[in-house]
């Protein structure tokens, strides 16, 4: 007993932690450091005068005149991404919001078709669906653009729905953009929601057939209630992946007004007088925010749906 | 509530390699409206198939399945009217007892809500779960979870219940308790039901008749006390019972069995049954062996064995004898005799097989050739003893 209370003592070395607990908080106060800087930097970037912004450290707080050399503090690279992204804001979430719901919801249609009801050649269409996901994207950029600019009429039969309130002529380049990313998230989404209907009780569903439910009233009243978990997974990674694309939407939408923010953010604060990375930074940070919050407000229902 | 009949019932799966597996094969039974039968048989049977086939979760190869005289092969398990209760109780985790309840109500009929809410509350007064009708699944022990699985089915009333292995799940305390409930719920409803099982005790206990199943094949169907006393065959008198029946393969001789150890003299009625035959399988049960102290044989159904092993259960004591214990195998057999007889490992003691108790089976293809004396009037009798 005494010897024990020794060794403690002796490992005891400073305001009562061990060395070794001392090392690791060391540790992880620096990876911490790390990996905020580049943040903090923007951050700090986004806030300074465009004017003052040359010559200063950019991870320091914008204190000028209190401090020399930090730049002045401003709030105009926000005003001014806002101004510059606000078009593109609303283009995205045009197309994210029904894309997500879109690719989620039918992934979880095929998936339980696909694994909580038998049939014969259920497994040859699995296996087409998992193709899906090892097709790269550069294989069908140009057929995409033939697609939608020449083999589908999309553009004339979008024309009479441009009469409604709040529509405009050019959104049937989102609306084949949404069709182009539910296509393209379905066999990832798939596989997601077939991994969790596996791990579904057979005998619960066969409890629904003999009470009477149609194969629809099984989905709707069985199987989609259970799947909110990992509902949450697929939306926040769907969200995630089609706010964040650029190619798809350098391919079908080129450019114009239906020009989706990632587009935007290529071109913003930069002129021939020089990069305005103040209002780059704000830009980019406005343009990351809507993955922010989905991560905050689902984050809790991801975590139980990854361990489900 | 309407009769069940399965006529010439089979079914054979295909394997991905192209081999053909029967796992059930020509079952035909009827079962009366209101009845129990308990479906009983070593676990690979095919029971649970047979089952799944009435439920309509199986398609049926051949043969032919009657509800209330309609065929109800091609019916979706929907449009049976059946309700089943699963070993996992398959409860819906997301909806609270009470809409587990109603869920088969909401799809099943045309009910207006007030109705099916009287419904499951009814039921659930009679399963004794009133109080968990808002809890969830999760929310209940396993012997909730059963009641309203139970519930759930009972809800429905429909023509008949299917039930597969519902009691597996508890413990033993929960079971027997259970097993007599189930049993007076059953009674009261008047429900035909099949229920499936591979404990021999579950069948003996709850059932009207059993139907025994193996491999596939239908061994027998009868009264518990009819299986018990007049097995058709071999794997019958093995399987139900317990401790199982005593087996051995002795040589026929005239007017006697003959084998290493011992001679078993026959009646005039049980020579007549192996007439012809070189080799029987004599059986006896361990209940109808009498045990008493050495001492002499009266008689040529008294042999001289010895202790080899006790196994004391309270009531009774189930005891392992051998003819003979120096050698390097010995032929062991079990007699169950009172829990009180002080009996210890190693003592000698005479054993008595009565003639009337004995069973003589066909070596080859296990078919009873002779079945102890069992008349009709004395199950009966025995019945109404309690």
């Amino acid at each position: 007993m005494s010897h024990e209370t020794a060794t403690t003592t002796d490992e005891r070395s400073l305001f009562g932690y061990t060395w070794q607990r001392l090392t690791l908080y060391t540790v992880l106060a620096a990876m911490t450091v790390f990996y905020l800087i580049p943040i903090e930097t923007g951050l700090m970037t986004a806030i300074t005068d465009p004017a003052s912004y040359t010559g200063s450290y950019p991870y320091l707080p914008p204190l000028e005149p209190l401090i020399p050399g930090t730049g002045e503090f401003s709030l105009a690279p926000w005003q001014g991404a806002l101004d510059g992204l606000g078009q593109g804001l609303v283009n995205s979430i045009i197309l994210v919001v029904p894309a997500t719901i879109l690719s989620g919801l039918l992934g979880s249609m095929a998936a339980f078709g696909l694994t909580t009801i038998s049939w014969r050649g259920q497994i040859g269409i699995y296996i087409l669906f998992v193709a899906g996901i090892f097709i790269p994207y550069q294989a069908v950029l140009v057929p995409l653009t033939q697609f939608w600019y020449n083999v589908v009429p999309l553009q004339a039969a979008f024309q009479p729905l441009a009469a409604l309130p709040l529509v405009e002529t050019y959104h049937w380049k989102l609306v084949a953009l949404i069709i182009t990313h539910t296509a393209y998230g379905l066999p990832i989404c798939t596989l997601l929601f077939r991994a969790h209907y596996k791990k579904l009780s057979d005998e619960m569903v066969e409890a629904a057939q003999l009470d009477g439910a149609s194969v629809a009233t099984i989905y709707r009243r069985i199987i989609l209630p259970l799947s909110i978990p990992m509902f949450a997974v697929v939306f926040i990674y769907q969200f995630t992946q089609i706010w964040n694309d650029l190619l798809f939407a350098l391919t079908i939408i080129q450019f114009g007004d239906a020009a989706v923010v990632t587009q935007d953010l290529v071109g913003i604060g930069v002129s021939q007088s020089g990069t305005n990375f103040p209002l780059r930074m704000a830009a980019a940070l406005l343009a990351a925010l809507p993955t922010l919050l989905v991560y905050i407000f689902f984050g809790d229902k991801f975590a139980k749906g990854v361990a489900a | 509530m309407a009769e069940l009949t399965l006529d010439d019932v089979t079914k054979v799966f295909t394997e991905d390699d192209g081999n053909e597996i029967t796992a059930v094969d020509e079952v035909s039974v009827d079962i009366e409206d209101g009845e129990f039968l308990v479906l009983v048989g070593p676990s690979g049977c095919g029971k649970s198939t047979t089952l799944r086939m009435i439920a309509g979760l199986e398609t049926i190869t051949s043969g032919e399945i009657r509800l209330a005289g309609q065929r109800i092969n091609e019916l979706p398990p929907a449009e049976r009217d059946i309700a089943m209760v699963f070993q996992s109780y398959a409860l819906y985790p997301h909806m609270t007892v009470r809409e587990n309840m109603s869920f088969g109500l909401e799809e099943s009929t045309e009910m207006a809500e007030a109705e099916i809410m009287e419904k499951v509350e009814d039921t659930a007064t009679l399963m004794e779960i009133e109080e968990l009708l808002d809890r969830k699944p999760s929310e209940l022990s396993g012997g909730q979870q059963q009641r309203v699985a139970l519930g759930r089915a009972i809800v429905r009333a429909p023509e008949a219940f299917l039930m597969d292995e519902p009691l597996s799940n508890l413990d033993a305390k929960l079971r027997a308790t259970m097993r007599t409930e189930l049993q007076r719920i059953q009674n009261d409803l008047d429900v035909t039901t099949v229920y499936v099982t591979h404990d021999q005790t579950e069948a003996m206990t709850m059932g009207d008749r059993i139907a025994i199943l193996n491999d596939g094949v239908l061994q027998q169907v009868g009264t518990p006390l009819e299986c018990y006393h007049t097995p058709n065959n071999r794997f019958v008198a093995g399987f139900i019972g317990d401790p199982s029946m005593n087996f051995f393969e002795m040589a026929v001789d005239d007017d006697r069995l003959v084998v290493d150890r011992f001679e078993y003299p026959l009646k005039p009625a049980q020579q007549e049954a192996v007439a012809g035959k070189s080799n029987v399988v004599f059986g006896i049960r361990p209940e109808d062996i009498r045990i008493k102290e050495p001492g002499g044989l009266s008689d040529n159904y008294q042999f001289e064995v010895t202790v080899d092993v006790v196994e004391p259960r309270g009531d009774e004591n189930t005891i392992h004898l051998t003819f003979d214990r120096s050698v390097e195998e010995p032929v062991t057999f079990t007699a169950t005799v009172s829990g009180l007889r002080n009996l210890s490992a190693g003592d000698e003691v005479v054993a008595t097989f009565p003639p009337d108790s004995i069973h003589l089976f066909d070596v080859d293809s296990g078919v009873a050739l002779h079945n102890r004396t069992f008349e009709e009037e004395d199950a009966e009798a025995v019945e109404q003893v309690p």
